[in-house]
């Protein structure tokens, strides 16, 4: 009996106290969540740092405007771990303990693969930002940065016409993103004319190339495709090549700004092509970069080709959002393939299949490392990447 | 015609050779296998780093490494192994925790992308009728004169011969009043010092981040583990181990090639008579 009454007693203070606490709460406007698992650790952890900075800027810019709907913005960055396990990990703190309203990120394919189902299965939308190997389809996924028939066939298109490249060596490292680039450029070569005189892969741990560069020496190719794994390798092999003294036209689709910059002179003359760079010449690139220097000063992360899509992602939510009239997730996506955010690649509007056509550019390694802008191919389409979406 | 395959035998043998170097030095002496070679391979790199950011001539990196690896093998050694080789099985996890430091050290430093060395010679030259890589062919020139001068130090000199008769027999060494303690200090930085020099040497041919020396330590491990503790048998696995690696990558895959090293290793561990 009395244990029934101390029950009673405490259901009375929770009653009464209840509600002083909710004018508390209604008072300022729950925020729009955005959770960025993305790899802090790992392998992307030379990444990550910028596609955080990026949501910031964004999420500053949004805020100053008011927020989206009124409400304003919140980014959280998890550790992913830059792998499946982590992301498992980091989707789940993310949709169920900090209530995300979508989910804005890149990763690796890996760990988008471990997430992705869990964001589906909480109907939570999940905008992914990284290039990757395409292909991959759900309700609520969406993707805004390339995949491989975006910009393997432009690179050997321009090659093959402009370095006048028909005999080709293709070279790759042993992974499934290296050898789907490789397979995707050995396909345009062959619509395109040429032909392909060699084709070798490395093992991802070994750094010595000495045999692959006598096989390419061999067959004295008119210029060599390669896709090695992100970062260093791409280094390993054209210090290599370099030192051997090899210089015909080299593409590749493993490179990017930062990692030739580290290269010093190593990847000078290279060919490459992609969406972002910091180099575009346009006013909302200039505008995007001057910003991000303002607000991080000395600890600036340079943007580059995986981190300014998170800034892209992020607007483009926002407009999805003040569409629909709501934070809604099946309202949300049913608008997000209708609105296009013009930011620093151009203007990009995700399709019907969950991806976008893409302003693509053509650069060059220049004699210091940094990259130069060539060329603008215009809009490219990514073609069937999900046709039983819709 | 061949000369392409012979010039890629020879340097990637040399290659070899500088790298497991410094670990052969340890294990003959020590009798321990140093898991901290890798790390100390990136310190070389590093040390490469720094001569490009002091805008110094790019060879003074080796004599950078050498006094980087040096030094940090001489706190090691005092402060950490020196109570464990009683425990020769301790000090595996001794080195390997010293790896893990070093690594993490360097990550914290200098962030975990890489980085960017100038090298010395970047450019090719023709020889016998082929162009090859200079730097590839200084690199065999340089591990002849350390393999060299290795020997030398170790046959011709007072420390050498002491460090010969406590790789022969320590315990007769200790009792002749030889002070083992000083010779294991001495190999010890001499070991790590060789293979912060490997490091500062391999910096043109690859990309500088702080794992960089974990695909070499593998090679060097194997090497060692065939060659046991003499310098020549180190240069004999060093041609015969890197030789069939390239052949093998150059008439079938690189992928095949790169496992030639560890099988070729154990086919010659499994029938190779015990001697020492």
């Amino acid at each position: 009996m009395r244990k029934v009454y101390g029950i009673q007693v405490l259901l009375l203070v929770l009653a009464t106290s209840i509600p002083a606490i909710a004018p508390v709460w209604s008072q300022e406007k729950k925020p729009v969540v955005i959770a960025i698992p993305v790899g802090l650790s790992g392998v992307n952890s030379v990444v990550a740092p910028a596609v955080v900075q990026s949501a910031e800027l964004a999420a500053d810019e949004l805020n100053a405007k008011g927020g989206i709907l009124g409400r304003p913005v919140k980014v959280v960055p998890l550790d992913d771990e830059s792998g499946p396990a982590g992301a498992v990990k980091a989707f789940n703190t993310g949709i169920h303990q900090d209530k995300a309203d979508v989910i804005i990120t890149m990763e690796t394919s890996a760990a988008r693969n471990a997430g992705a189902p869990i964001a589906e299965r909480a109907k939570v939308p999940f905008i992914y930002t990284s290039f990757y190997e395409g292909r991959a389809c759900g309700e609520y996924l969406f993707v805004n940065a390339w995949v491989p028939e975006q910009v393997v066939p432009p690179l050997i298109k321009f090659m093959t016409d402009e370095k006048k490249v028909k005999r080709w060596f293709a070279v790759g490292s042993d992974y499934a993103f290296g050898r789907g680039m490789i397979e995707a450029a050995k396909k345009t070569i062959k619509d395109m004319g040429g032909t392909i005189l060699g084709e070798e892969y490395q093992p991802l741990q070994q750094s010595d190339w000495t045999a692959i560069i006598s096989k390419i020496r061999a067959a004295n190719p008119d210029g060599i495709i390669y896709s090695t794994s992100g970062g260093g390798p791409n280094i390993d092999f054209l210090k290599q090549l370099k030192a051997a003294g090899l210089t015909m036209p080299i593409g590749s689709l493993s490179i990017d700004e930062l990692t030739a910059e580290a290269g010093g002179n190593a990847a000078e003359g290279v060919y490459y092509t992609g969406d972002y760079f910091t180099g575009i010449d346009n006013p909302e690139n200039k505008r995007f970069l001057d910003a991000m220097k303002k607000k991080f000063g000395a600890d600036l992360k340079t943007p580059n080709a995986l981190s300014e899509q998170e800034y892209d992602g992020l607007h483009a939510y926002a407009m999805a959002v003040e569409k629909a009239g709501a934070t809604n997730s099946d309202a949300v996506i049913k608008v997000l393939p209708s609105v296009a955010f013009k930011g620093p690649r151009g203007s990009v509007q995700m399709n019907e299949q969950h991806h976008a056509p893409l302003p693509i550019y053509l650069a060059q390694v220049q004699a210091d490392g940094k990259t130069k802008v060539l060329k603008d191919f215009g809009l490219i389409d990514p073609g069937d990447q999900c046709p039983k979406l819709k | 015609m061949y000369t392409i395959e012979l010039f890629d035998v020879l340097t990637t043998a040399g290659v070899l050779y500088i790298v497991a170097l410094g670990l052969l030095v340890v294990y003959g002496v020590l009798k321990i296998i140093n898991l901290a070679h890798g790390a100390f391979l990136a310190l070389g790199s590093y040390a490469a780093v720094i001569a490009t950011w002091l805008g110094w001539n790019p060879w003074s990196a080796l004599l950078i490494a050498l006094a980087a690896g040096v030094t940090v093998g001489a706190v090691t050694e005092w402060r950490v192994l020196r109570g464990l080789y009683v425990r020769p099985l301790d000090t595996i996890l001794a080195t390997w925790g010293l790896n893990i430091i070093i690594v993490q050290s360097i990550t914290l430093y200098f962030g975990r992308e890489i980085q960017f060395a100038e090298s010395a010679v970047t450019q090719a030259v023709r020889v016998g009728g082929v162009t090859y890589s200079l730097y590839r062919l200084i690199l065999l020139l340089i591990a002849v004169v350390l393999g060299m001068l290795v020997w030398l130090v170790m046959r011709r000199t007072q420390m050498g011969l002491v460090a010969q008769a406590v790789i022969m027999n320590e315990e007769l060494a200790q009792a002749l009043g030889i002070n083992t303690r000083f010779v294991r200090f001495a190999t010890f930085c001499l070991g790590a010092g060789l293979a912060s020099l490997a490091g500062a040497l391999i910096t043109p041919l690859v990309s500088v981040h702080p794992n960089l020396g974990v695909p070499w330590l593998i090679n060097a491990f194997m090497l060692v583990l065939v060659a046991g503790v003499s310098l020549g048998h180190l240069a004999l696995a060093a041609l015969i181990l890197g030789g069939a690696q390239v052949l093998v990558s150059s008439y079938s895959n690189s992928v095949l090639g790169s496992l030639t090293i560890v099988i070729l290793a154990v086919i010659i561990l499994r029938f190779r008579r015990i001697t020492t």
